[in-house]
């Protein structure tokens, strides 16, 4: 019976599609052809105009690429130029000088400016702008710092960690060493003091080695500590030690001591990208450096630098005691422009 | 002209229209999209005559799609059409050796559409079969059974006309007729359907 039912269906599945052919041919034969040809004829679909665009871009294809590489090149190889550019750039700016603007602290100064002499109340008028520390390298008042901290000054002052403030006269400078040779003698106020108690150690020293500095970082004088690091300064001058100690911005011109309390460099500055990373010129230049003073300068007297170490058999606390009267203050005046 | 008397019907009138079997709808149809196949036989090496074919074949599956109240269309009915013709076409073409077409439209690309389409168009391939099965098994069947069949299931006449025209003394034995020719194209078309 289920056969009899599926062929019937069968048999009426196939007498529809039957007549619904008939129905399209009669259709097909009513319809206007030539409409329909013409119709096909201008069938615009989505396609055929991205069609028109598939056809531009095969024939521009390979101009097209070489434009895109070359735009690509340029894109890329010229911010790899400025990146080169700023990456050296940027290095040159990793080393800071440790000068300090003094217009930050500006109130602080008036206030420890106001103090005996008078002195203090005449520069109050005009602060100073720069500055660093410094050390007297003979008791008769021949003074070293850094050259970028007196670089074109208008005036010079140095004053103790007693509040003294002495007037000094730039006697040399040395731009590649970035040192300063100044004299406090110029000032009848100065009265020459005892023989400093350190000496200076030209030898090179010995990596690891246990250093300390002073220095005016703020108004009070700031002990510093750490060891050499480096035989070399900032990318690889041999002409400096790189230190592994704390210092900042006022920090530069100050002694840097070993554990006898020989003087083996000056600080001159840091890398600013990395913590605990100063660098301070060899006291063998500065050695050099004093040789190259013209003799006028020093009107005649030689400078005689004291050989014997006063402080080599004190404990730590005794040497910061007796040499903190012979490491200064640098206040500096410029022209503003 | 046709259409200007008449209003433009959307797809969905078009479908309902098909269904219930009108005329109108039908024929506005037929000429909507038949434009469309006959750019796309025409552009890919077809003849005016492959399109009619190509496009009546697919209006075919979709009419028994609607007459089987099976129609379900996850796209526009202008791409299904296409893509029903589209693959009509492929399928003639790979006849020939030939397995590109260049597309004048976006055919169906989403799964859920493609998968209906394949179903639609394997569903009408069977059915194709049956059909012509249908032919062959009524062919061999012989007169008068042939056309009494067809008498009775294509062109639906009754049984008091079958008697009258095949000269039966009545409707009864007209009937016994008809069970017996039946009985004989089932065994002819099951013969071959069933293999």
């Amino acid at each position: 019976m289920d056969e009899e039912r599926d062929i019937e269906n069968a048999l009426h599945a196939y007498g529809e599609r039957i007549r619904f052919k008939q129905r399209l041919a009669k259709i097909h034969a009513a319809t206007d052809m030539s409409a329909m040809r013409q119709a096909a004829d201008s069938y615009q679909s989505s396609l055929e105009s991205s069609g028109q665009v598939r056809g531009l871009w095969k024939t521009y294809r390979t101009t097209l690429a070489v434009a895109a590489s070359a735009a690509i090149i340029t894109t890329f190889g010229s911010i790899f130029l400025y990146r080169s550019y700023q990456q050296s750039h940027k290095q040159e700016q990793q080393y800071s000088q440790l000068s300090k603007e003094i217009q930050a602290v500006k109130s602080s100064q008036r206030k420890l400016w106001s103090d005996l002499n008078g002195r203090g109340r005449a520069l109050s008028l005009n602060p100073g702008q720069v500055a660093g520390t410094g050390f007297l390298i003979t008791g008769d008042g021949y003074f070293v710092t850094n050259n970028h901290i007196v670089h074109e000054a208008d005036s010079v002052y140095v004053q103790s960690n007693k509040g003294e403030v002495y007037k000094a006269r730039v006697v040399y400078t040395d731009q590649s060493h970035d040192l300063a040779f100044l004299q406090l003698c110029d000032d009848s106020a100065f009265r020459p003091m005892p023989t400093v108690p350190y000496s200076f150690d030209a030898r090179s020293s010995d990596l690891g080695e246990r250093v300390y500095t002073l220095g005016y970082p703020r108004e009070e004088i700031v002990y510093g500590e750490g060891y050499l690091s480096s035989g070399t300064g900032y990318r690889g001058d041999s002409t400096a030690y790189q230190v592994a100690i704390g210092v900042n911005p006022g920090n530069s011109g100050g002694p840097l001591l070993n554990e006898k309390g020989a003087i083996i460099g000056i600080i001159s500055g840091k890398q600013t990208t990395s913590e605990g990373v100063s660098f301070a010129v060899k006291t063998n230049y500065l050695l050099e450096s004093l040789n190259n003073i013209p003799a006028d300068s020093l009107k005649g007297q030689p400078i005689r630098l004291n050989r014997k170490n006063a402080l080599a058999n004190l404990p730590r606390k005794q040497q910061i005691k007796r040499m903190q009267d012979y490491v200064y203050q640098v206040k500096v005046f410029k022209h503003k422009e | 002209m046709k259409e200007s008397k008449h209003p433009v019907l959307t797809d969905e009138e078009l479908l309902m229209g098909l269904a219930s079997g009108s005329d109108d709808a039908l024929g506005q149809l037929y000429r909507r999209y038949f434009p469309m196949v006959l750019h796309l036989v025409m552009t890919n090496t077809g003849t005016e005559d492959d399109a009619k074919d190509i496009y009546q074949e697919a209006l075919i599956v979709l009419y028994e799609k609607v007459r089987s109240g099976s129609l379900e269309l996850h796209c526009q009915l202008k791409t299904y059409l296409y893509s029903v013709s589209r693959r009509l076409w492929l399928k003639q073409l790979a006849q020939r050796s030939r397995f590109m077409v260049r597309d004048i439209e976006s055919p169906v690309s989403d799964d859920v559409a493609l998968d209906h389409l394949s179903d639609d168009l394997s569903v009408h391939e069977e059915r194709d079969r049956q059909f012509d099965l249908m032919a062959d098994s009524l062919d061999r069947l012989g007169e008068p059974c042939r056309t009494l069949l067809e008498d009775f299931y294509i062109q639906h006449m009754s049984m008091q006309d079958i008697t009258e025209k095949f000269g039966y003394t009545n409707a009864d034995n007209a009937k016994t007729q008809k069970y017996k020719c039946l009985m004989r194209l089932k065994r002819l078309f099951f013969s071959e359907y069933k293999q």
